[in-house]
């Protein structure tokens, strides 16, 4: 199966949030009460019913004045802390085509997955106990669509396609305008690709992670701790067969009641 | 208790197959969903909002709007819609919109639902009433212009071409000079 890349050409948003009202209307997410902020950002940050977010920061760089727009959403990392985080089989699954998708019949809202994200995407629905993110659209990118947001974007700023395709256009784009890629770290790699504008770094940005990785303790626990409590279980289990053929069954030892 | 060979294989499989759960080295569950409008019958429109004109598939099922997106195959938009077209599903879906008539008296302070009937009968007899107080037959110079120069008609957005047609020769006929609609913004 091939594997595909959301690239979002930040100098190209125009800030319209069709992308926005796309995702709660292919989700069938309900609106949200909002209250307002001094920002066009509405609501103010990701929610359970909000899955793609439009960011809109002023940077002073230099004396120059950057209103950057940015499409917030799961990246789709390569190798997924979330899912690495999940205890309950199916309910977060890495797909060959690169999207990390949630499955709320199996989630138990444990909320392993919101502490483990680098980049703070997933969000807790406190009523139903669930967690909900961005599916990459999987439903429409394994029949051939464009995810919902990318179809909507009237500006081309969002673009949806194979990876090799889309790492060329990155590069090409990032070349042509100055700007940078983000994430830029080539070990850390996602399904979503930002071309950030010139003179604008990650760091300016809010919600945003310059450096990526999977959290340290989410590694201890799954690899090295849980194999241990396995392997703990394995040796009671044989230490008891080993208890039995050593020593016998159980003897019941019978007692005369009321003989004292 | 009796433990055959086949019960035997059956506890073992079973209990490889539930440590194998707690290692996580189970085989990942297939994630195939349905998409949402498959099987859905597909009407083309177009957007009614501005005049732009981009394209929009409506998706309807058992007489349903069940979904509406970008029409990737018309060429005005390819497929890419603003916040409001993205919406557009809500105008057949939604539990907010007014489904009555309501009508506010003057110098009321609230609103009270009225039948269409009412409506429309009052609409007229104001319209007639203010028509026939301003209708102005002739200019300063003698020349027939039989212009209605105090009402004004501003056409809604989710109107179509042919209602905005249909409305716009009403208009002309009553002599209506200020005539607006949300598509010439």
């Amino acid at each position: 199966m091939a594997e595909y890349i959301k690239l979002i050409d930040v100098t190209k948003c125009t800030g319209c949030r069709g992308c926005q009202v796309a995702c709660k209307q292919w989700n069938s997410l309900p609106a949200e009460k909002t209250i307002f902020s001094g920002s066009l950002q509405n609501p103010k940050d990701l929610t359970y019913n909000t899955w793609t977010l439009i960011r809109y920061d002023e940077v002073v760089k230099d004396g120059k004045l950057h209103w950057v727009m940015r499409h917030d959403a799961c990246m789709h990392c390569d190798w997924p802390a979330c899912a690495k985080a999940c205890p309950s089989p199916g309910a977060l699954v890495k797909t060959p085509e690169g999207a990390v998708v949630h499955n709320p019949q199996y989630c138990i809202g444990c909320k392993a997955c919101i502490a483990a994200c680098p980049f703070d995407i997933p969000r807790n629905n406190p009523e139903l106990e669930k967690m909900a993110k961005c599916t990459l659209c999987y439903d429409r990118i394994t029949e051939g669509k464009q995810p919902a947001c990318v179809t909507a974007c009237p500006t081309g700023c969002l673009t949806f396609g194979l990876k090799e395709d889309m790492l060329e256009k990155a590069h090409k784009r990032a070349e042509a305008v100055g700007g940078t890629i983000y994430p830029s770290n080539p070990k850390y790699e996602t399904h979503v690709m930002y071309i950030l504008p010139a003179g604008v770094s990650p760091k300016d940005l809010q919600h945003t992670n310059p450096n990526p990785s999977m959290p340290l303790s989410v590694l201890l626990w799954k690899n090295l701790f849980k194999p241990f409590t396995l392997i703990g279980m394995g040796a009671v289990i044989g230490g008891a067969f080993l208890h039995y053929l050593i020593k016998g069954p159980h003897e019941v030892h019978e007692t005369k009641e009321g003989g004292e | 208790m009796d433990i055959t060979r086949r019960g035997f294989l059956k506890i073992a499989g079973g209990t490889l197959a539930a440590t194998g759960i707690g290692t996580g080295a189970y085989v990942k569950p297939a994630f195939a969903q349905p998409r949402k409008v498959k099987y859905a019958q597909e009407v083309p429109t177009v957007c009614p909002y501005c005049g732009v004109g981009c394209g929009i598939i409506v998706h309807v099922r058992n007489g349903k709007v069940i979904n509406t997106e970008g029409d990737p195959d018309h060429p005005i938009n390819k497929g890419s819609l603003c916040p409001k077209g993205g919406s557009l599903y809500q105008i057949a879906n939604n539990d907010k919109r007014l489904s009555k008539v309501l009508y506010r008296a003057p110098g009321a302070d609230s609103w009270t639902e009225v039948e269409w009937d009412w409506a429309l009968d009052k609409i007229a007899r104001n319209l007639k009433k203010e028509r026939d107080a301003s209708f102005v037959a002739t200019n300063d110079k003698g020349e027939v212009v039989n212009r209605l120069e105090t009402v004004a008609s501003v056409g809604g957005a989710s109107l179509d071409n042919e209602e905005v047609y249909a409305l716009t020769k009403m208009n002309r006929a009553l002599g209506l000079v200020y005539i607006e609609h949300q598509a010439r913004i």
